[in-house]
C-alpha cells in the first residue's frame, strides 16, 4: 500500500466514524479534498473551495462582486445623463450628424426625422460630488457621493439577449462563460456551504415587458458546469430539490447520509477512485446547504431598521428589495458573486408610466444595499455594479402628442452605469456623452473595458485568465479590453 | 498469475512515473505528433493559415515557407538548429527578438524548445496533420509473447502501448460488475434481475458474448444510442429564444431510435439525414430523416431581421455538419481564415452554400416553418382515411340534397337557383362554392339561416361541418416535422464580412468541400446529396475516425481523441493513433456497421477489465487514458433516472411518441417566462417513460437532468461534474423518492424476510451484485434506526410513502414500507449506483 494514501484513508475513516453524529468534520473533508488534489492548504489562502494556482495575479481591491443587472436597459437620458440642450430641442427632429451610419433596432430603423424627447423629470446635482441624478431616483441621489458614475459606456449589440450576453460573457451568442463563472473558476470561494456564484431574478410590478431570463446569462459556457450560477428562487424552496421529502426528518437524513458515506468509504478502499471521496464531500456540502440556505432566507435576525432601509417589499420573496437583502446575506457568507437581475426597464412606450414603478421598485433597495454593506464594513472589498445592457434613444419612440405612450428605443452608443465600493473612486463621474446624450464624446468605456476593469479590481489580469476550448484560448474580454485606470481608487 | 502480481511492477512505475505518457525520450520527434501541436499553439496565431493576422509574411504551417531563405536567413535549416533563425529567435534573450513576443502572453517551455531543437537537428522532416491523412489499416501489433488476455485487435493495440509504458492490464471485472456495466452501456438501463441471474449462473465461456447479443437486439439499445445523437443534433421540443414555441420534431427522434435498432449502416444514416430529400423518389422516411438539419433554434424575437435569422440557420447547419462528420470547428471561419487549421473563410462559405438552398426565409417564429412533412402515427393515418371518406360522403349528400333544394340548370352552382334569390350576398357566395370547399363557419351560417325552415338541410349542413371539424382536429394533432428541400432557383452564396448577413463581399463561392480535401467528383450531384456522399466516401478521412471516437467516448467516458468535437491541429492528439485508425478502417470495411463496432468494444478484454485502481496507477495515469484498468465514471443524469425507474419496476418501456412532462418542481417554467409557459405535469404512465421522451424546452431544460448538452447547438463533448446540487436532486426529487418506495415494495413483496436478505435484493436490483459482508453491519444498523424513528412517528412514515403518484401498496406494513423506502433512497444514492463501474 501507498503509505500516504493509507494515512489519508485512515484519517478519513477515523473522522467519518468518529464524528458520525455531526457528519464529516471539516478537517476530514479538507483531507479528502486534499488527497483529490482539489485543495491544497498551503496555496488556497483560507479558501474553502480553491481557485486556480497563481490567482489572483496581484493584490485585489475587491473580493466579491454584486452585479445589480437592470434588464431591458434603463434610460440614461431620464436618470443620469443630464443634457440641457435636449430640453431645448424637445420636439425637434434629431440632427443627422448624430446618427449617420449607425445601426438601430428594426423598431427604429432609420432615425431620420425622429423627434428629440426631453427628460420627463427634473435633474439636480447631488452631494458634495455634484453628480447629476434625476428625481426618478431619490434614494440613489442621496448616496451619490458613494458612487462612481461611468457615463460613457457603449456596446456592440442592439437587441436585449445579445447585449446582455455580451456584457456578462463577452460574446453576443450563448456559449461563453459569464463573469461569475470566470470568477468561481479563477478565484474559488470562501464558503463551502453555499455556491460561489448565486443568481436571483425579479421583475417590475405590472410591467408589460416580456423579457426572459435565459440561463446562459449565468452560464459557465465551456467551463465545467459546476461554475455556472446557481439560481436562488423567490419561493419557499430557494434552491431546486433543497428540501428533504415529506416524512424525512433532518436526523433521518443525517443518518442516511452517514450510511451512504460509510458504504462509499468501503467502496473507496476497494476501488481507490478519488472521485468517490469527492462525492462524499459533495453530499456533505449538499447537507450543509440544506441548513445554510433556509437560514440564509430567514430574515428574523435582521433589525427593523435594516428591513426599513430596504423598503416595504423586502419581506416579500421574489421582489427586488427581497433579493437585495438576500444579496447582502449571501455576500456576508462568503459567496464570490451575486448576479441580481431585474426585468422591466424596456420603456418603448412607458417612459411616463411604467418607468415610475420601475424606479420605485429598485431605487430604495439598491441604495440600501450599498449603505448596508458600508455600515457593515463590507463595501470596501465588495464591488457593486448597477446598470443595464445599453441605453435608450434620446429621441422619441411614439407620438409626441400622446404623452402617456412616450417611449425610447434601444441605444447602444452611450449609456450610464454606476459602481460602488471594491476599489473604485467614490464620488467620481467619468466620461461624457455629447450634448444630446447620443454618442460618447469623452473617455469612452467599451463593454470589454468595463470587464477588464472589474477583473482588475479582483486582482486578475484579464489577458491571463483564459481557458482553451476548441483550439482557442478564450477570455472574458475576447481579444479586447483595457483597464480604465481613472476609475480606480 | 503474473498479471495479479503487482509488487515487482511498482518498481517500474516509480522509474517511469514522471515521463510524459505521449512519447519516449529516445524517439526522434515526429513533426505531426510533437512539433506541429507546439507550432499551432504558440506560433500559428501570427504565423499560421489566417492571412489577415499573418506577421512578417511567414507561415509555419507550410513547409516551403518555413524552410525558405531570405536575406541570408533561413527559418529552419534541416539538421542544423544553430543555423536556423527559428531556433535563434525562440532562444533569444533579447526582448525585442524573442518569439513568441512578450505581449502575446505566450511562451515556450524548455521542454518544447528542446523538442524543436531535436526535431531540427534530426533533419526537420515535415508531415501533415494526422487527422487529415488518409486512413490506412494499421497492422495489429503482435503481443502474443505476453501473458495477457487478448480477445480482439483492440486489446493488442492497448496492450502494445501498456507494454511500452511498462504497465499491465487489469484482470477481468467480476461478472456482476460486467453485466451491469454492459447493460447500462448498451441499453442505458439496469440489467433486469432474471438476466443477471441467468448470466451469473451460465458456466459457458460464451455466456458474456450471448449476453451482449441479447442486449444488442433489445429495443432499449436504440433508445440508448439515440441520446448522444440527439445531443449532437441539438434536438429539442421547442424553438428556443423568446416565445420558445413548441415544435413537433419527435417523429424524427423516433426515426433515429429505429435506425439504430435496425442497425442502419452509418453511411446511409448520414446520407438520409443530410440529403434524404434529394435521393431519387425519396420515401417518407428519407425525407423525415432530414429533420436532422432543421433541429436548429428558431429566433422569433421582435425586431429581428428575417434574412439575419435565415443566415444564422444556415450557419448552424453548416457548423453542425462540420462538427458531427468532420470533427472540425468551423465557426471561426465565419469571420476569418482559421488560425490553426487549413480551413479558409472560402471553405466555410463553400460548405455553407450546400445548405443555402432551402426555401426557408427566416421570417416568423413558427415551429412548423415549411418545408414540412406530416408524420401521422399509423393510427392517425388510418383515422385520416376514415375521416376523408366521412367528409366526402357528407359533402356528396349535401350536394345531392341541394340539387333539389336549389333547383337550377345542370352544371350551375346552387346560388344560381331562384330559391337562393332572397338570400344575403354572403350566403350566396357560400352557395357558389362546391360543398367540400365551404368552411365550417360558412356551413354554420347557412345552417343558422335555415334553422327554422329546413330541418333536413340543416342536419346535412351540420353533418358536413362536424366531419370537417373532426378532420381538422385530427390534422391539428398530426406531428409536422420540419425537413429539407432545395428551392428550384439556386441561391448565390457570397463571403460575408465578419459573418454579417448584410455585409456580403463581392466574392461569390460555389458549393465545395474544404479545399484541403479531394473535391466532389464531376459526376457527383453538386448539391447536399453530393456532400453527404462525399462525407462517407474514401476521399474524406474524418467521418469514420470522428464517429468511432464518439462511440469509444460513449463506452470509456473519454474518446481516444479527448476533444471529440475537434480533430483539428489544436485538438488533442489521439492517445492510441493506430487503434483509432484501425477502428475507423474496420468501421468502413464492415459496411459502416455501428453494432459491429459496439460489439468489438464491449467484448474486448480492455473493456472487460476491472475498474479497480491502485494508488500507483492513479498517480501514473489519473485520467485512465492508457486503459490499464476499466473505465469508471459517473453515468449521465438521464441514465440514473432510467436506472432508478427500471430497477424499481416503475419503468413504462413504450417506444416513441409525443414527449411527456414528468415530475418537475412547481413554477420553474412560469418563473422564467413570467407565466407565459405553464408546465402541465402529466399523470399515469407518462411519468415513468424513459428520459429520452421528456419534453425538452430549450429556454429551460428539464430540471432533473444535469451536465446535459444544452440542446441549443451541436454538442459532442461530455461534461461530468460533481456538485452538491446533483446530490440534492438525487436525494429529494420526487422521481427518486418514488422509485425508492417502489423498490422497497419489490423487496418487501419478495419471499425474503430478514433485513440482510432484503437489502441484498435491493442491491442486486440496482447494482447487480450481492451485499458484501462488510456492508451488512451498516445495513443492519440503518434498518434498526429507521424502524425506531418511524415507529416513534408513524405519521412521518405515511408522509414519506405518499410521495409520488403511483399507488401505495396498502397491504404492506407502513413502518416496514417506510423503513425500506428510506433505505432504498440511500442505495440509489451510493457512489456505485450513480457510477458505471
Amino acid at each position: 500500500m501507498n503509505p500516504l494514501l493509507d494515512h489519508a484513508q485512515h484519517l478519513a475513516r477515523r473522522e467519518l466514524f468518529g464524528r458520525a453524529a455531526t457528519g464529516i468534520g471539516t478537517a476530514a473533508l479538507a483531507s479528502l479534498l486534499a488527497r483529490d488534489g482539489l485543495a491544497d492548504d498551503s496555496s488556497t489562502g483560507g479558501l474553502k473551495v480553491p481557485g486556480l494556482p497563481g490567482l489572483p495575479h496581484f493584490a485585489p481591491q475587491a473580493k466579491r462582486v454584486i452585479y445589480l443587472f437592470q434588464n431591458g436597459a434603463p434610460t440614461h437620458v431620464d436618470l443620469f445623463d443630464y443634457k440641457p440642450r435636449l430640453a431645448e430641442m424637445h420636439g425637434q427632429p434629431v440632427p443627422d450628424e448624430y446618427f449617420a451610419g449607425k445601426r438601430f433596432s428594426t423598431m427604429t430603423g432609420d432615425p431620420t426625422g425622429k423627434l428629440m424627447l426631453a427628460p420627463v423629470e427634473p435633474f439636480a446635482q447631488r452631494g458634495e460630488s455634484g453628480a447629476w441624478v434625476s428625481a426618478f431616483l431619490p434614494y440613489t441621489a442621496a448616496i451619490a457621493d458613494d458612487l462612481c458614475f461611468v457615463k460613457s459606456m457603449h456596446t456592440d449589440a442592439v437587441n436585449h439577449a445579445p447585449a446582455i450576453s455580451f456584457l456578462l460573457s463577452g460574446g453576443q451568442l450563448p456559449g461563453r462563460p459569464t463573469l461569475g463563472a470566470w470568477l468561481s473558476y479563477g478565484l474559488g470561494c470562501e464558503t463551502d456551504s453555499l455556491p460561489s456564484f448565486a443568481v436571483m431574478t425579479s421583475v417590475s410590478k405590472g410591467t408589460t415587458c416580456g423579457q426572459i431570463f435565459y440561463d446562459f446569462y449565468w452560464g459557465s459556457g465551456f467551463l465545467p458546469s459546476k461554475y455556472q450560477g446557481v439560481k436562488f428562487r423567490g419561493s419557499a424552496e430557494p434552491v431546486l430539490y433543497l428540501s428533504d421529502p415529506p416524512g424525512m426528518s433532518r436526523e433521518m437524513r443525517r443518518g442516511l447520509l452517514d450510511d451512504v458515506a460509510r458504504l462509499n468509504e468501503i467502496k473507496l478502499q476497494d476501488y481507490g477512485d478519488p472521485e468517490i471521496a469527492t462525492r462524499i464531500a459533495q453530499y456533505e456540502m449538499a447537507y450543509r446547504m440544506q441548513t445554510s440556505v433556509p437560514e440564509l432566507a430567514d430574515f428574523s435576525d435582521e433589525t427593523q431598521a435594516t428591513l426599513d432601509m430596504y423598503g416595504p417589499d423586502v419581506t416579500e420573496p421574489g421582489t427586488y428589495a427581497y433579493n437585495c437583502l438576500m444579496t447582502r446575506r449571501l455576500i456576508e457568507r462568503g459567496v464570490r458573486m451575486v448576479q441580481l437581475m431585474h426585468a422591466g426597464w424596456d420603456q418603448h412606450g412607458s417612459i411616463t408610466t411604467e418607468l415610475y414603478t420601475q424606479c420605485k421598485d429598485t431605487d430604495q433597495a439598491s441604495a440600501a444595499l450599498v449603505q448596508d454593506l458600508k455600515q457593515r464594513g463590507l463595501l470596501d472589498d465588495t464591488l457593486v455594479i448597477w446598470g443595464g445592457e445599453f441605453g435608450r434613444t434620446p429621441f422619441l419612440q411614439g407620438d409626441i402628442n400622446d404623452r402617456p405612450k412616450w417611449g425610447r428605443d434601444h441605444h447602444p452608443y452611450a449609456f450610464t452605469v454606476w459602481m460602488a465600493g471594491g476599489g473604485v473612486k467614490p464620488g467620481l463621474t467619468y466620461g461624457e456623452s455629447d450634448d444630446l446624450a447620443m454618442n460618447v464624446a469623452k473617455d469612452p468605456v467599451h463593454v470589454h473595458d468595463l470587464q477588464a476593469t472589474i477583473l482588475h479590481l479582483l486582482g486578475i489580469d484579464h489577458e491571463r485568465l483564459t481557458f482553451k476550448f476548441q483550439g482557442r484560448y478564450f477570455r472574458l474580454t475576447d481579444v479586447h479590453g483595457e483597464v480604465v485606470d481613472e476609475l480606480l481608487a | 498469475m503474473a498479471r495479479r502480481n503487482w509488487t515487482p511492477l511498482c518498481a517500474v512505475f516509480l522509474l517511469v512515473a514522471y515521463l510524459p505518457i505521449s512519447s519516449r525520450a529516445d524517439d526522434a520527434p515526429s513533426f505531426s505528433r510533437d512539433v506541429l501541436p507546439i507550432l499551432s499553439d504558440k506560433c500559428f496565431k501570427c504565423h499560421g493559415p489566417d492571412e489577415a493576422q499573418r506577421a512578417a509574411d511567414l507561415r509555419l504551417d507550410e513547409e516551403a515557407s518555413a524552410k525558405r531563405s531570405e536575406n541570408g536567413l533561413t527559418i529552419v535549416v534541416e539538421g542544423d538548429s544553430g543555423a536556423s533563425e527559428l531556433f535563434r529567435r525562440i532562444t533569444s534573450s533579447d526582448p525585442a527578438e524573442v518569439m513568441p513576443p512578450a505581449d502575446s502572453n505566450l511562451s515556450l517551455t524548455t521542454g518544447e524548445i528542446e523538442l524543436i531543437r531535436r526535431w531540427i537537428d534530426s533533419g526537420a522532416e515535415w508531415g501533415g496533420h494526422w487527422a487529415f491523412e488518409p486512413i490506412t489499416r494499421p497492422a495489429v501489433p503482435d503481443v502474443s509473447s505476453l501473458d495477457v488476455d487478448v480477445r480482439n485487435p483492440i486489446d493488442a493495440f492497448i496492450i502494445d502501448r501498456l507494454e511500452r509504458e511498462g504497465l499491465r492490464p487489469s484482470p477481468e471485472a467480476p461478472r456482476e460488475t460486467l453485466v451491469r456495466r454492459v447493460s447500462l452501456d448498451l441499453t442505458g438501463l439496469a440489467a433486469p434481475l432474471p438476466l443477471v441471474d441467468r448470466y451469473l449462473a451460465d458456466p459457458d465461456p460464451d455466456a458474456y458474448d450471448r449476453l451482449v447479443e441479447r442486449l444488442l437486439v433489445s429495443p432499449a439499445y436504440g433508445e440508448r444510442m439515440a441520446w448522444d445523437w440527439l445531443d449532437a443534433a441539438r434536438y429539442a421540443d421547442s424553438n428556443g429564444y423568446q416565445g420558445d414555441n413548441e415544435r413537433t420534431m419527435w417523429p424524427w427522434r423516433d426515426w433515429v431510435v429505429s435506425a439504430f435498432n435496425e442497425n442502419m449502416p452509418f453511411d446511409q444514416f448520414t446520407i438520409w439525414q443530410l440529403a434524404g430529400d434529394l435521393l431519387p423518389d425519396a420515401t417518407h422516411e428519407q425525407r423525415l430523416a432530414t429533420g436532422f438539419c432543421r433541429n436548429h433554434m428558431i429566433n422569433g424575437e421582435g425586431g429581428r431581421i428575417p434574412e439575419e435569422n435565415r443566415v444564422d440557420y444556415v450557419m448552424d447547419m453548416t457548423e453542425t455538419t462540420g462538427t458531427v462528420w468532420l470533427g472540425l470547428t468551423f465557426n471561426c471561419c465565419r469571420c476569418h481564415d482559421h488560425k490553426f487549421d487549413p480551413l479558409s473563410r472560402r471553405d466555410y462559405y463553400s460548405l455553407f452554400a450546400f445548405f443555402n438552398q432551402t426555401p426557408v426565409d427566416g421570417s416568423g417564429r413558427s415551429a412548423q416553418t415549411p418545408p414540412i412533412l406530416e408524420a401521422p402515427t399509423d393510427e392517425q393515418a388510418a383515422r385520416r382515411i376514415e375521416l376523408d371518406e366521412l367528409v366526402n360522403t357528407a359533402a356528396g349528400d349535401l350536394e345531392s340534397f341541394e340539387q333539389e333544394f336549389f333547383p337550377r340548370e345542370e352544371g350551375q352552382p346552387s346560388n344560381q337557383s331562384e330559391a337562393a334569390g332572397e338570400l344575403p350576398d354572403a350566403l350566396k357566395d357560400v352557395l357558389s362554392k362546391p360543398a367540400v370547399q365551404r368552411s365550417r363557419e360558412q356551413l354554420s351560417e347557412l345552417a343558422m339561416h335555415y334553422e327554422a325552415s329546413a330541418a333536413e338541410y340543416v342536419s346535412l349542413l351540420k353533418a358536413l361541418e362536424s366531419a370537417l371539424g373532426q378532420r381538422d382536429s385530427l390534422a391539428g394533432s398530426i406531428a409536422r416535422v420540419m425537413v429539407m428541400a432545395d428551392q428550384d432557383e439556386r441561391r448565390p452564396t457570397f463571403l460575408l464580412e465578419k459573418g454579417l448577413y448584410n455585409k456580403p463581399e463581392d466574392v461569390e463561392v460555389s458549393m465545395a468541400v474544404p479545399a484541403r480535401f479531394s473535391p466532389l467528383t464531376e459526376d457527383a450531384p453538386q448539391n447536399r446529396l453530393g456532400l453527404a456522399e462525399w462525407l462517407v466516401s474514401p476521399e474524406n478521412p474524418l467521418t469514420a475516425r470522428v464517429t468511432v471516437n464518439r462511440l469509444w467516448q460513449q463506452f470509456f467516458g473519454t474518446g481516444l481523441v479527448k476533444t471529440a468535437g475537434d480533430f483539428g491541429v489544436q485538438g488533442e492528439k489521439p492517445s492510441h493513433p493506430a487503434l483509432l485508425d484501425w477502428l475507423a478502417a474496420e468501421f468502413i470495411a464492415s459496411g459502416w456497421d455501428v453494432k459491429h463496432i459496439c460489439r468489438l468494444i464491449v467484448t474486448s478484454a480492455t473493456y472487460r477489465q476491472s475498474s479497480k485502481a491502485t494508488p500507483v496507477l492513479i498517480e501514473r495515469d489519473p485520467q485512465n487514458r492508457l486503459l490499464a484498468r476499466g473505465a469508471r465514471f459517473r453515468m449521465p443524469s438521464w441514465m440514473m433516472r432510467d436506472q432508478a425507474l427500471a430497477a424499481s419496476g416503475l419503468l413504462v418501456d413504450t417506444l416513441g411518441g409525443r414527449p411527456v412532462n414528468p415530475y418537475q418542481p412547481e413554477g420553474v417554467w412560469e418563473e422564467t417566462t413570467f407565466g407565459r409557459k405553464t408546465y402541465t405535469q402529466d399523470h399515469g404512465a407518462a411519468l415513468y417513460r424513459r428520459s429520452l421522451y421528456t419534453f425538452w424546452r430549450r429556454i429551460i431544460a428539464p430540471t432533473m437532468f444535469f451536465d446535459s448538452a444544452s440542446r441549443q447547438v451541436c454538442t459532442v463533448n461530455v461534461s461530468r461534474t460533481n456538485t452538491p446540487l446533483h446530490a440534492l436532486n438525487l436525494l429529494n426529487d420526487v422521481t427518486y423518492v418514488e422509485a425508492s418506495r417502489a423498490l422497497a415494495e419489490r423487496v418487501l413483496l419478495s419471499s425474503e424476510s430478514d433485513p440482510i436478505a432484503r437489502a441484498d435484493l435491493a442491491f442486486r436490483l440496482v447494482l447487480a451484485r450481492s451485499l458484501m459482508p462488510e456492508e451488512e453491519e451498516v445495513i443492519l444498523a440503518a434498518v434498526e434506526r429507521l424502524r425506531d424513528d418511524f415507529e416513534a412517528d408513524p405519521g412521518q412514515a405515511r408522509e414519506l410513502l405518499a410521495v409520488g403518484e403511483s399507488p401505495v401498496n396498502e397491504s404492506l406494513d407502513v413502518i416496514e414500507y417506510a423503513t425500506y423506502t428510506a433505505l432504498c433512497n440511500a442505495v440509489l444514492n451510493l457512489d456505485e449506483a450513480v457510477t458505471k463501474e
